[in-house]
């Protein structure tokens, strides 16, 4: 799977790695980091986006609103990960 | 003026498509025609606008009956180019934005497409699908929507290249006279060899519906209608030619609206979206994740849906959460456009999937069974045979398959009447509805598209490792259908299921590209020694084949 950045945490490699698996992108795309366009590059779409909200609630326990699924909070890994840390009251 | 009126006094030859916004304009100048992520045409501006792009494309040699590509995301811009296109009297082809190089590569080389219209962001991967043995000499920007990219210059390249100022400023194009039978527009759909097939419509073809559809929903001016589906999806000819004609707003959802399902429902509220047509699995998303009930909604008076079949619990749900809008179902291939009709009645129970309802008023319909008679009512079961001024011309540059599908009236041998065999099974019900049972071939549907089993096939073969694939449809309540491939590898061939799912990302739009895949070492035949789809396909179903 993708090599990790340096200063990848855990969930940012859980993320990369889950997309990389489920949403098989174009190779030209991979490796899928931290900062990889998902929405606008295509490589998730709504149904992966569906599957990958069933993911963040299983791995990492939190509740998604479906109001929360939106742009700002999916568009990258980043963002993915801000989202969740918020979600479980974290930093 | 009334627009409607003024159409119908015109003589019969005038009856062609790119004459709507021409019409619109002197009843609307101000209205806006369009609306996209900000941007926004008038009547006036659209009118004058395709005008200016026709006359650059007529000093690129763009002549009578001519394709032209369109390489964009669905924008303003889209649709000035489709009505520049025909005023010249050329032919539209629209390009799936996102389809591998490769792909529109096939298409440009089917149907001989030299100039394209595109825009600054996109150059770059037409160039690639030049490089690709496609004919496409030159190329239009037409960047409306982009930010100071007018001035843009594109030196290098193989392309001749129009730049946006250029196209805009080129004044009044040559009158080129069009008949309603002069072909309008290619729509490339699946093919089962590999190779996508262009159906070829006239003027003739879509005016009737478009006319049919605008006075079937009562379109007026102050109408905001969705276009949610991309260009090369006949959905789209009702959004931008149906509303083009009542002088209303179409408004071009970007092409990944429904990404975010909640995000798409405040902006049907937002934008006051009176009339919504799309495939059924966008609204069941957004009645399962759009917080509908949040919304308000009282603008919205329409919600039509085609291209699958809408299971009954959704379109419950969905009903219940927007009790107020008319609700249809529309049927039709590509081929023949829209040409059966059904009204949901929301008073009553909805047990099961909506009927795909009777025949339009322009189209002649039957069914009929395998021995030759007729369907004629509740327990019988035949082909659906679909006739009228919307059947297609043909598939371009493929007589054989055209006269294979379009076909003499079988009920009256010798007559010369041409039906298209739409390959769909149906039977009627009690009120002398259609109901839609399923294919007799190996097309199936998926989020509404078309998928022959076969193209995708003919893709993965093509992978040296490979030596069997098969792919079944996969019944899925949310998008029709999933694909799902068996692959059996060359002996020692060192393969995984991304290489073989990545390769198919380079051939294949991603809704063809398969959603699940399996490894075999070989595939399991029936005794006749085809490959047993129905066994493989239940296996999918049952969690035996998924990895």
């Amino acid at each position: 799977m993708s090599s990790p950045d340096e200063g990848q945490t855990y969930a940012e490699k859980a993320l990369a790695d889950y997309i990389t698996a489920e949403a098989s992108p174009n190779p030209a795309f991979l490796p899928i980091t931290r900062d990889t366009k998902l929405i606008e590059l295509g490589i998730l779409d709504s149904l992966s986006i569906l599957k990958l909200v069933g993911f963040l609630e299983e791995k990492f326990g939190t509740k998604v609103d479906p109001e929360d699924v939106v742009s700002e909070n999916f568009e990258t890994i980043a963002a993915i990960t801000a989202y969740v840390s918020k979600k479980r009251g974290g930093s | 003026m009334n627009v409607a009126g003024a159409m119908e006094r015109r003589t019969e030859s005038q009856q062609v498509l790119h004459l709507l916004p021409h019409l619109s304009a002197s009843a609307f100048p101000r209205r806006v025609a369009v609306r996209s992520e900000g941007r926004q045409i008038s009547y006036q501006e659209l009118d004058a606008l395709s005008d200016a792009v026709a006359a650059a494309l007529q000093s690129l040699g763009v002549a009578k009956g001519d394709r032209v590509g369109i390489y964009l995301p669905k924008s303003v811009a889209s649709v000035v180019s489709i009505y520049s296109i025909l005023k010249c009297g050329g032919v539209y082809v629209p390009f799936d934005p996102d389809a591998p190089a490769e792909r529109l590569a096939l298409i440009a080389k089917n149907c001989g497409i030299q100039a394209v219209m595109t825009n600054s962001s996109k150059l770059g991967g037409l160039e690639a699908v030049a490089s690709k043995g496609a004919p496409i000499a030159s190329a239009v920007l037409v960047d409306y929507d982009l930010e100071a990219a007018a001035e843009a210059s594109h030196p290098g390249g193989r392309l001749k290249v129009l730049s946006w100022k250029e196209a805009s400023g080129s004044g009044k194009p040559s009158v080129v006279p069009v008949s309603p039978d002069d072909t309008a527009y290619i729509l490339y759909t699946s093919g089962s060899t590999g190779v996508p097939k262009g159906v070829t419509i006239s003027h003739r073809n879509s005016m009737s519906f478009v006319v049919w559809a605008a006075e079937c929903l009562g379109l007026k001016e102050d109408d905001v209608v969705v276009c949610h589906a991309p260009l090369h999806f006949d959905i789209s000819v009702f959004s931008v030619f149906s509303t083009c004609r009542a002088g209303g707003t179409v408004l071009m959802l970007p092409d990944r609206a429904s990404t975010f399902p909640a995000q798409l429902s405040s902006l049907i509220e937002r934008e006051g979206v009176t009339v919504w047509y799309s495939v059924p699995s966008v609204l069941i998303l957004l009645t399962l994740y759009g917080s509908l009930s949040k919304r308000e909604l009282s603008k919205l008076r329409a919600v039509v849906f085609a291209g699958e079949v809408f299971p009954a619990k959704y379109l419950r749900q969905l009903i219940a959460m927007v009790p107020r809008p008319r609700y249809l179902n529309w049927y039709g291939p590509t081929e023949t456009n829209v040409c059966t009709s059904y009204e949901v009645e929301k008073g009553s129970d909805i047990l099961s999937a909506p009927p795909i309802g009777r025949a339009c008023s322009y189209a002649e319909t039957f069914a009929m069974t395998d021995d030759g008679r007729l369907v004629s009512g509740p327990g019988e079961s035949g082909e659906l045979y679909v006739g009228g001024p919307t059947v297609m011309q043909g598939y371009w540059a493929d007589p054989e398959k055209t006269a294979k599908l379009l076909v003499d009236d079988p009920r009256a041998p010798g007559s010369g009447v041409r039906f298209y065999k739409t390959g769909d099974l149906v039977t009627l019900d009690g009120g002398g509805n259609y109901l839609y049972l399923g294919r007799r071939d190996g097309m199936v549907k998926t989020r509404g598209y078309r998928v022959e089993l076969g193209e995708v096939e003919a893709a993965i073969y093509q992978h040296p490792a490979v030596r069997e694939a098969v792919v079944v449809a996969v019944p899925d309540e949310l998008v029709g259908n999933r694909l799902h491939a068996f692959v059996s590898p060359n002996v020692g061939a060192d393969l995984t299921k991304e290489d073989v799912l990545a390769f198919c990302g380079g051939k294949l739009p991603k809704y063809m590209v398969p959603d699940s895949m399996s490894f075999m070492t070989s595939i399991p035949k029936t005794s006749n020694g085809k490959m047993d789809r129905v066994a493989l396909a239940e296996g999918v179903l049952r969690g035996a084949g998924t990895s």
